[in-house]
């Protein structure tokens, strides 16, 4: 029954898009009365949304795709996120979430009415594509032939509250590209003023924030689910999430900068396409199970060629209008000066540089494949020679870009900067030669220091220090640099500094870490409801009174057969402690422990980010 | 002079024009390398995680049960030996079952050599009977499986579920839900 309802709105939502894509040329109305439809449409879409996830949550096996990716076993909350855990599932969280950007879009005060419809019939257009995608080839309201009364269970690595709220917040970033998408084809159509920058840049703030937030969740879920001790593999879908932020974080510096600059109008409208385009080709390698990894549903052929075409279409359309309606009007740049133009244009270069390297290292397997029929994987060593060095310049740009000036050559303060950087220099280098010394993770902690240092001295030397909500919206651009400054000590520590050790052991032997000694208490199997655990308890700092315990083990999932590796992590502020329990042999287990240094200045950094993000949105 | 100088500008814009032009169709042409190279990895049939079956492949587990006819007739994993076997589970009170029934009368007078055993699946033997008396019976041997034990150690989910048996007791074609004509012809046909 909500099967039905839900595939009922689902086609009616479709159905009143069409309607109102086809208002553009022959049935013209209301202002008022369009934007009736268009939110009449979102809570159609959204009622198909809940009607599955109700189908879930009652385990109505009768549901063809709650059979596949669900069982009665399950606690609640995955059965919840058991919704967009299937591919089903989650296009239609992707169209949910469009039809809610165009409802909060149809609401914007101080926009041209042509304009925001025109945006809004854009946004139909997107509606009409994905829904027919998912009516036809992705449907998840298939009635089951099957008599059953129990489903085949979800992934079980999926099972985890990290990963529930992760789909969602990837894609409103993802999806929130698609009202920047239409704002600059709209805009390309009408040749409006300058207005339109504006609402851009709130949305693109918007989108931004959330890629960064479910980027940041889905990295956090590999660094203590996959039980590898990283927090980043350059996993394929890891880099078609990294590059619409990237195209993201160019786009919304450039609204951020631009002051009536043609040029960079233009690049912001191209920026605008990318993004989108980017997401939906992110889409389209997960979804036609090109890729192989823990995001791959099953694969089938239609749905890869449907979405391909989706992809055609939309970057088509998109760079097409571009070509053909670009603005004429054009007035120099003026970069011969060393000013924020001329910074903003150089880092915008490098991150299109940098998004172009992952896409080609992202797409190369395919293209050797097609060619040579053979199988190959681009990995790690390819994207941290390749990306990280064209990141460097960028980074050091950031430092000093936001007490440039506007027009002139003129650097305040250039004095003070300079002196700051060479006795941070010389602190870092004897620093680093105490420690081992590295390349990469002095140039790291050197380029993290620094931008954090330049960042301070910028807001003490350039406004008074007052403590209200105005001034902290004026020094956001700095804070949000602290935050990239703390995430880069965060990620050379980790990565650069990392420490590995390898131990067998009995139930009750003692071991050294870190100059803490360990006692390996005992193995405990359990049986929980949907899965049996095994855990290897380990108590930390057993001379101390309060010694910490640490739990790491597998859950073995019966209904899937598969087996999960939980490690345990004991978080410190300067370090994680990473435990892994491997196999047993010989009566032994096997222990892995890896130090992480500064870890949590990764995260730290990453909210820093997000709040800035959150700050910018509300700053006019 | 002034001539001169203008032309330079001229051929100055003009050029910088064709480049602005070059440089814009870029990411059409990008887009359209992309999609050359996506689609033909589409379209020659790549799969790389399709997921094997787990029982695909193995041996066939053991298995003991009676006739539903004759209590005293019992059919074990060493009767189907050394013929192709295809193993059907099904019940009177699962309605898609109906829909597949026919397809076995089907294959059964299409191919005389193949084995039909049918499993009635927790199902009182008085519906059973009444079921294969209303649509047929298209099995050689129509065991009981009562409690259910038969099914579970087959990994059976929900009926109907369909095997079928090699001449050396492997399984090699497993299907969920009802059969259809398609399937009948696309994938166990190819393996008879």
């Amino acid at each position: 029954m909500s099967s039905l309802v839900g595939f009922l709105s689902l086609v009616f939502a479709i159905g009143i898009n069409f309607y109102l894509f086809l208002s553009r040329y022959i049935f013209k109305f209301q202002k008022q009365k369009f934007n009736l439809f268009i939110r009449f449409s979102s809570l159609l879409t959204l009622l198909s949304f809940f009607s599955l996830m109700y189908a879930y949550v009652v385990s109505d096996f009768s549901n063809y795709n709650v059979f596949q990716n669900s069982h009665s076993n399950k606690p609640l909350i995955y059965k919840i996120s058991g919704t967009w855990g299937n591919h089903e599932g989650s296009m239609l969280l992707w169209l949910c979430i469009l039809s809610i950007f165009s409802f909060f879009f149809s609401f914007t005060k101080n926009i041209e009415d042509n304009f925001q419809k025109l945006t809004l019939i854009i946004q139909a257009f997107l509606h009409i594509l994905f829904g027919l995608f998912i009516v036809f080839t992705s449907n998840p309201f298939l009635v089951n032939s099957i008599l059953v009364n129990e489903g085949l269970g979800l992934n079980p690595i999926l099972q985890d509250p990290g990963l529930a709220v992760h789909p969602p917040i990837l894609y409103a970033g993802y999806v929130g590209y698609s009202i920047v998408f239409s704002i600059a084809i709209a805009g390309l159509f009408q040749n409006t003023d300058d207005e339109w920058l504006y609402v851009a840049k709130k949305w693109s703030l918007i989108s931004w924030t959330f890629l960064t937030g479910g980027i940041a969740l889905g990295s956090y879920w590999a660094y203590y689910e996959l039980g590898w001790g990283g927090w980043w593999f350059w996993d394929p879908v890891e880099n078609i999430s990294l590059m619409p932020w990237i195209a993201g974080l160019a786009l919304v510096h450039s609204l951020m900068m631009v002051r009536g600059e043609q040029a960079i109008k233009k690049w912001i409208v191209f920026l605008s396409i990318l993004c989108f385009s980017l997401s939906v080709f992110g889409t389209f390698l997960v979804r036609s199970g090109i890729l192989t990894s823990v995001h791959s549903f099953a694969a089938d052929a239609s749905r890869g060629i449907f979405i391909l075409l989706i992809f055609f279409i939309v970057t088509g359309f998109g760079f097409l209008v571009f070509l053909l309606k670009e603005p004429k009007k054009s007035n120099a740049l003026n970069l011969l000066f060393i000013n924020k133009v001329s910074a903003l244009v150089i880092n915008n270069i490098l991150m299109i540089i940098a998004t172009l390297t992952i896409l080609l290292g992202t797409i190369y397997p395919i293209i050797i494949e097609v060619l040579y029929n053979k199988r190959i994987s681009v990995g790690g060593p390819y994207f941290n020679s390749t990306v990280i060095p064209i990141m460097i310049p960028g980074f050091l740009l950031m430092s000093i870009a936001p007490i440039l000036s506007w027009q002139t050559n003129k650097i305040n303060n250039s004095k003070k900067y300079v002196l700051a950087f060479i006795i941070l220099s010389v602190l870092v280098l004897i620093q680093s030669y105490f420690l081992d010394f590295n390349t990469w993770g002095f140039v790291g902690l050197l380029l993290g220091f620094w931008i954090i240092l330049a960042s301070i001295i910028a807001i003490f030397s350039s406004y008074k220090i007052k403590i209200n909500i105005k001034f902290f919206k004026i020094i956001n651009p700095h804070v949000a640099h602290i935050g990239v400054g703390i995430a880069i000590i965060g990620i050379t520590c980790s990565s650069v500094f990392q420490n590995e050790l390898d131990f067998n052991l009995n139930e009750g032997d003692k071991f050294n870490v870190n100059g803490k000694t360990v006692l390996f208490e005992k193995i405990e199997t359990t049986n929980e409801i949907n899965f049996q655990s095994l855990r290897g308890k380990f108590l930390f700092d057993i001379e101390k009174n309060q010694s910490k315990e640490i739990e790491a083990g597998k859950n073995y999932y019966p209904v899937s057969k598969m087996i999960t590796s939980e490690a345990g992590i004991l978080h410190q502020w300067n370090k994680d402690i990473y435990f892994i329990l491997g196999d047993q042999k010989n009566n032994e287990w096997f222990v892995k422990v890896l130090i992480n240094p500064f870890v949590s200045f990764i995260w730290l950094g990453v909210i820093i980010m997000i709040y800035s993000g959150l700050i910018a949105v509300t700053r006019r | 002079m002034a001539w001169s100088d203008n032309n330079d500008l001229f051929w100055f814009n003009s050029s910088y024009k064709k480049m602005n032009r070059i440089i814009i169709l870029t990411p059409l042409i990008i887009l359209l390398i992309i999609c050359f190279f996506s689609l033909t990895y589409l379209l020659s049939g790549k799969d790389p995680n399709k997921p094997p079956s787990a029982l695909l492949n193995k041996n066939v587990p053991s298995f003991e049960s009676t006739s539903l006819y004759d209590t005293k007739e019992i059919i074990r994993t060493t009767d189907i030996k050394n013929r192709k076997t295809l193993i059907n589970f099904f019940a009177s009170w699962c309605s898609p079952c109906k829909i597949e029934h026919p397809l076995f009368f089907e294959i059964g007078k299409k191919y005389p050599e193949l084995y039909l055993l049918g499993f009635n699946h927790k199902d009182p033997t008085s519906d059973a009977k009444k079921y294969l008396e209303d649509d047929g019976n298209p099995y050689d041997f129509v065991g009981v499986d009562a409690d259910g034990l038969i099914a579970l150690e087959f990994g059976v989910f929900g009926l109907p579920e369909t095997y079928l048996i090699n001449e050396e007791g492997k399984i090699i074609f497993k299907f969920m839900g009802p059969i259809t004509k398609d399937v009948l012809k696309n994938e166990i046909e190819p393996l008879l």
